[in-house]
């Protein structure tokens, strides 16, 4: 007979090139559309702030952003022992949804390799455990990525490789980025993603769905080398996550 | 005329702390620790780095450093792993510019994993063989060692270190009741070298790889060594210590002037105690 499971979700990734709560404060909009991509009412979400050292004030940001109305925060923390999660693989497979925050992703790869929590990442992520995060937390599931302000001069970094792409974010706001980018994958970086700040890669599986912002003028590009050795850097269409709030605005307005 | 030493000197320091130093709760916070890790480096005006990697870089431990020896005859700066971008500095090229490296505590696997990556560890070795004094406390001081217990997991647990000192460092001895029991079960089954346990404000100092003494920033701190004891089981031996110079007295605390003004400036600016 034929066994299948209960319930199938399929793998998901949301890279954020930049935003969510902690860059974008009040705008909730690249946050309610990871939360939505559940497909739970009231998700259960974990919030990784390794890249940070665990800092105290982002995890506080965390807990009013993913506040408990909407949602079963939890966090996990690798340096604060007081507050650990009795069983990190049991409670990471357990979720909905892990929030990965920014900072040093040499830092979070270190440590995450030496409590093994890239094979539960991974595992988690193939039982369909939506993961996303920003900056850092965006670029640790590439395989290959360029590092981001916080690692000093820019370099590739390898990272964990669910996605077989490279990655760079605060790809059009921060100075240099875009050029240091299209120069490694000139010079044999595998080909990817570059995602400006506001702008999120959803990946379903390893492929890419779709980008979506919580800025209209966000922006994402897909850059490979030809054949012949060649650059190409496509602009990708972006799907602004605003744009129905904002017309029920501008409706609600005109009836007044 | 001086005559030419026959064997060249060793200019390798370690100075192991089990707790003690700026970044510990106020009552075990005394001065004299730290001003003999400056006095170890036997420079007039020496550079300090401090490295709170195992704490994940938090700013309150980079604010008590300057706090501490912003106003001592000392160069000091601070090595963020987690800021680099920010802070600008490479840190291997750092590491070696300076007289002494400092090293907080907290997360003993979490730090070293961190310092691999980094390249932190390889650049301790050489600035240890270059006299470059590395001090620490807690995490800070079981890194030099082959091993030592680390709580940071919420349970005891055997973390091996970096290794360049021979056998093992258990810290926090006078509070950690769990701590000292797995150290001397692991040292008792030989899953562990023996070695040193040392109380909080209670530090050994090495001179190459051998141990030259033992000090203490408070009477009564103890520093003991740990061996099997041949039928599985471990045996405790209390060290001689020398009280350094301004050190509290025992289970009190010698509130200097200098030391009541920065707890005020500290509750001033809100600072939580730090754990």
């Amino acid at each position: 007979m034929e066994h299948r499971p209960l319930e199938h979700r399929p793998r998901q990734i949301v890279a954020f090139g930049g935003g969510g709560f902690s860059m974008e404060w009040g705008n909730t909009l690249l946050d309610d559309f990871v939360l939505g991509l559940t497909g739970v009412v009231r998700p259960r979400v974990c919030f990784l702030p390794t890249a940070s050292g665990d800092a105290d004030h982002y995890v506080v940001r965390y807990y009013r952003a993913f506040s408990a109305e909407r949602c079963e925060p939890s966090h996990i923390s690798l340096f604060r022992r007081e507050t650990g999660v009795g069983d990190p693989r049991a409670h990471l497979l357990s979720q909905d949804l892990i929030y990965v925050g920014g900072g040093s992703l040499v830092s979070l790869l270190g440590t995450w390799r030496a409590h093994g929590l890239d094979a539960i990442l991974r595992e988690a992520w193939e039982a369909g455990v939506v993961l996303c995060g920003g900056s850092a937390g965006a670029l640790c599931w590439f395989e290959h990525a360029l590092s981001g302000f916080h690692e000093g001069p820019t370099r590739v970094i390898e990272a964990m490789g669910m996605l077989p792409w490279s990655c760079a974010v605060h790809f059009h706001e921060e100075h240099g980025r875009r050029e240091s980018y299209l120069e490694a994958v000139t010079a044999g970086m595998p080909a990817g993603f570059g995602a400006g700040d506001s702008a999120a890669l959803h990946f379903v599986g390893t492929e890419l769905a779709e980008v979506v912002s919580s800025r209209p003028q966000a922006g994402a590009v897909f850059v490979s080398r030809g054949a012949d050795g060649s650059l190409s850097e496509r602009d990708l269409p972006v799907r602004y996550l605003g744009e129905s709030a904002l017309n029920e605005l501008q409706d609600a307005a005109l009836a007044a | 005329m001086q005559p030419e030493p026959a064997v060249p000197i060793d200019p390798r320091r370690i100075l192991a702390m089990g707790g003690g130093g700026f970044t510990m709760p106020e009552e075990d916070r005394s001065e004299a620790l730290d001003r003999f890790v400056l006095e170890l480096t036997a420079t007039a005006v020496p550079r300090i780095c401090f490295l709170p990697t195992a704490s994940g870089d938090p700013r309150e431990q980079v604010t008590r450093f300057y706090e501490r020896f912003g106003d001592w005859p000392c160069e000091p700066s601070t090595l963020s792993l987690f800021h680099l971008g920010r802070d600008r500095i490479d840190p291997v090229a750092h590491i070696l510019a300076q007289d002494a490296l400092y090293v907080g505590g907290g997360s003993m696997r979490n730090m070293l994993a961190i310092w691999r990556e980094h390249g932190i560890d390889e650049a301790m070795r050489t600035a240890w063989h270059r006299g470059v004094v590395l001090a620490g406390l807690s995490a800070g001081a079981m890194c030099w060692f082959e091993g030592g217990v680390s709580m940071s997991g919420g349970r005891p647990e055997v973390v091996r270190g970096i290794g360049l000192l021979p056998g093992s460092l258990s810290v926090h001895l006078d509070g950690e009741p769990e701590r000292l029991q797995l150290y001397e079960e692991t040292v008792g089954s030989g899953e562990l070298a023996s070695g040193l346990a040392a109380d909080d404000c209670a530090a050994a100092v090495y001179r190459g790889t051998e141990l030259a003494e033992c000090v203490v920033s408070r009477a009564g701190a103890r520093v003991v060594t740990v061996a099997p004891d041949g039928c599985g089981g471990a045996v405790r031996r209390a060290l001689p210590v020398r009280v350094l110079p301004g050190a509290a007295a025992p289970g009190g605390d010698a509130l200097t002037a200098s030391h009541g003004v920065s707890e005020l400036r500290a509750l001033r600016a809100g600072r939580q105690r730090w754990e």
